[in-house]
């Protein structure tokens, strides 16, 4: 394979990853983060249909695979001899290889290929779980037939039932995480959202989102896997959980989960209690050695943006409008920011708190209780302060993998908006066509993306199920964004087009109808997002633009 | 036929005419667009990130010429806070007018019009670009620790009109960005040729600023 262009220096998602572009297929039927070499299967979905017999990949699947494969179709070039055609589909020669001489190996030895139901179920595994190996190869070619009619490649992965209600491309993580998040949640169900008021939108609660719900839990199953790898052994296996949820978290869980991935919470399950214990008091410490030189000439700046942004943050949800809660938020951002003098507080920072407390109040309240309108007066004294302390030190951990996105002139933010401009370009050449030919720059509406992690696009209820994935990947909040970006704007993408002036176009870029979101959208961005990093993740070629993919092409041939 | 044409340039701006409001956080420059754009006040803002569009179209009379031309008027709204200064700056290039605003119920944002002036004039498209400096927050006059007096001295020192307003209650906001629309239009008519989309009117120079708003 070439070598990428050392020139066009825009490498910046190529990862260590090992695997080359088109492998991803395989992975294309794990949970977004089982790697190709483990076999394990971990979900209760997984393991109740491969216990009622069902071949576990889905109807979903086989169209979203299609539209993933075609909307990878461009990573593999014409001559790459590591691929074959086959018939409308390509397939890896490695793999046809080993089929044809296990083909020939078994008419030599005179057996006659396996039963039909156990090829099935076994090839499944063998793709899904990526083992290539030779002796589960054979089933590929006998399942040729039906997964050339279905338009894809690998026929296993297909029971030919078409879906045609996903109006996205979907990676094979997207099935999965679309039932876990959001199974049963009827169209009609109001969605609580508590959009922040950028975009004016109209305010509900957080009732159904941020509460326990015992029934869609127990359907999913996925309760007791999260407690049993959370609280289930001496220390949380911390990749399990990740793993787990990556398509969203039990509300009932979600803030132990959330201290978990954050690193907050310790993996070792004795040590948890003493290690909350001895933060919680390091921050109380902080705020008596700290918090009274607010009004300190070094610090006033600092404390009086802080002061004027807080009472103004989410003036629609009742919960931030308690002064008790105010001089909470006032109290987390003030300390942080003189531990951070090279950032200090930035106007958005007051919103990436809001997630972490309102996750760990809900925690705290009498289950049932909407935390959005709950008075927080009535929580004990000594369980408001673990919820203040836990919210500072998740911040705090949190912007610790963003800081430059704070530092002078912001250089973070400036690099994603760069690479979403040309990442879009990439994925969505119409789109960014379309936007540059209206005169619209990046900056102009993804600055704030950026800034506050989506937060002010999308309801509140949304950023808490966003954050279970950014929580869940590594890099999340930095890396990953980016893609999350370039998966929502794409989601816009119809409607960006229809728009054919500059103000159309850039005030709805500004106020993207998200208000009606629920968990499902989250998990189809994220889902898509998920593709495009994996797509992206080791396919330097796609960084070249068109001049010099020619130019490269041209010289490749030579 | 004054009708017909009104209702011709609602669809065909002549200008496209982009402004940009500035000052420090807090002062009301979110406001202060929402009223004019929206016509009413809105309590319920969140601080601004990075740079919000709102948009405008309307007919003006030019004070001097009196030559009615239909514009489009792109408002943009900056974060006040300093930390966003390097991202806001970048688009003080394509901006014809500015609306720097200070909060009269707070000294230091009074204070820094001096050092927001100096942004300007190093990153805008001129060095002496349009501006007109809005004292906000007229209606609270109990808190007041800025006096008219002291703001139109200070105004008169940096060469730029002074007007006060109130993005509650609405007061004279209109009137302070139609007299820096008046005053872009000027320079830029001073550049465009002299006989387009005149109206066939005559007007005596000295009419005061009269414009109708069409949206």
């Amino acid at each position: 394979m070439h070598s990428v262009d050392s020139n066009n220096g825009k490498n910046f998602w190529k990862k260590s990853n090992k695997l080359v572009p088109g492998r991803a297929v395989y992975g294309a039927m794990h949970p977004p983060l089982a790697q190709p070499g483990k076999s394990k299967v971990s979900s209760p979905e997984k393991e109740r249909s491969s216990s009622t017999g069902i071949s576990r990949s889905s109807g979903q699947t086989s169209d979203s695979f299609r539209n993933y494969w075609e909307s990878v179709n461009d990573a593999w070039e014409c001559e790459d001899d590591e691929f074959t055609s086959l018939a409308d589909g390509k397939i890896s020669s490695h793999v046809s290889a080993c089929a044809a001489s296990q083909v020939i190996d078994r008419h030599r030895s005179g057996l006659l290929p396996p039963p039909l139901a156990t090829k099935s179920t076994s090839a499944a595994d063998s793709v899904s779980s990526g083992h290539q190996d030779s002796r589960q190869a054979p089933i590929v070619s006998t399942q040729k037939t039906r997964s050339v009619s279905d338009g894809s490649i690998y026929g296993p992965f297909n029971d030919g039932i078409l879906d045609n209600r996903k109006h996205l491309p979907q990676p094979a993580g997207s099935a999965k995480s679309l039932r876990a998040g959001n199974a049963t949640v009827s169209p009609t169900l109001s969605p609580a959202h508590l959009m922040l008021p950028s975009n004016h939108h109209q305010h509900n609660n957080l009732r159904e989102r941020l509460t326990h719900d015992p029934d869609r839990e127990r359907e999913s199953g996925r309760l007791d896997r999260f407690e049993e790898v959370l609280y289930g052994s001496r220390s949380a296996d911390v990749a399990e959980l990740r793993k787990l949820s990556w398509s969203g978290i039990p509300p009932k869980l979600r803030a132990d989960t959330w201290r978990a991935l954050n690193g907050y919470l310790p993996a070792n399950f004795e040590r948890r209690q003493e290690a909350l214990e001895r933060k919680r008091k390091e921050y109380w410490n902080f705020v008596k050695q700290y918090y009274h030189t607010r009004h300190e000439d070094q610090h006033s700046d600092t404390f009086r943006q802080i002061h004027m942004d807080i009472p103004r943050m989410a003036p629609l949800i009742s919960l931030l409008q308690q002064p008790v809660v105010q001089e909470m938020f006032e109290r987390i951002l003030f300390i942080w920011a003189i531990r951070h003098p090279a950032s200090g507080y930035v106007q958005g920072i007051n919103d990436l708190v809001i997630p972490f407390f309102v996750v760990f109040l809900s925690d705290v309240i009498p289950p049932g209780k909407a935390v959005d309108t709950y008075d927080v007066s009535l929580v004990s004294g000594s369980l408001c302060e673990g919820v203040e302390a836990d919210s500072f030190w998740c911040l705090s951990r949190l912007l610790d993998g963003i800081q430059d996105n704070y530092t002078f002139a912001q250089p973070g933010i400036q690099t994603r908006v760069t690479q979403l401009r040309e990442l879009v370009s990439r994925i969505d050449e119409g789109l960014h066509r379309h936007l540059e030919r209206h005169g619209i720059d990046y900056l102009q509406f993804s600055f704030r993306w950026f800034n506050n992690v989506l937060m002010r696009e999308l309801p509140l209820s949304c950023t808490v199920r966003l954050w279970d994935t950014l929580h869940a990947e590594q890099e999340g909040f930095s890396h990953f964004l980016l893609y999350v970006a370039a998966a929502f704007l794409r989601h816009f993408s119809p409607r960006l087009m229809q728009q054919q002036d500059f103000q159309g176009l850039m005030l709805l870029l500004q106020n993207l109808p998200t208000s009606n979101w629920t968990d499902s959208e989250i998990s189809l961005v994220v889902a898509e997002a998920f593709k495009l990093k994996y797509m992206f993740a080791d396919a330097p070629k796609h960084l070249l633009n068109q001049q010099q993919a020619q130019h490269y092409q041209a010289g490749g041939h030579k | 036929m004054i009708t017909s044409a009104h209702e011709q340039l609602r669809h065909d701006h002549d200008y496209l005419v982009k402004f940009l409001a500035l000052g420090n956080s807090g002062v009301g420059k979110t406001s202060l667009l929402y009223q004019f754009t929206e016509g009413c006040f809105n309590s319920q803002f969140t601080s601004t990130v990075g740079i919000d569009f709102k948009e405008k179209r309307l007919v003006h009379r030019c004070s001097v010429t009196g030559r009615e031309q239909g514009v489009h008027l792109q408002l943009w709204d900056t974060a006040g806070q300093e930390k966003f200064r390097s991202l806001t700056t970048a688009f003080y290039r394509n901006t014809m007018g500015f609306i720097l605003v200070f909060d009269l119920t707070n000294e230091q944002s009074f204070l820094d019009i001096r050092s927001w002036m100096e942004q300007l004039r190093t990153h805008a498209y001129c060095e002496s670009p349009d501006i007109i400096l809005v004292g906000n927050k007229v209606d609270l006059t109990e808190q007041h620790v800025v006096s008219e007096a002291r703001a139109r001295d200070a105004a008169f020192k940096l060469g730029v009109p002074y007007m006060e307003a109130s993005a509650a209650t609405g007061f004279n906001v209109t009137a302070c960005v139609l007299a820096l629309v008046d005053a872009v239009l000027l320079r830029m008519n001073r550049v465009v040729d002299d006989t387009r989309l005149t109206l066939g009117k005559t007007v005596s120079p000295d009419d005061e600023v009269t414009s109708v708003c069409v949206c």
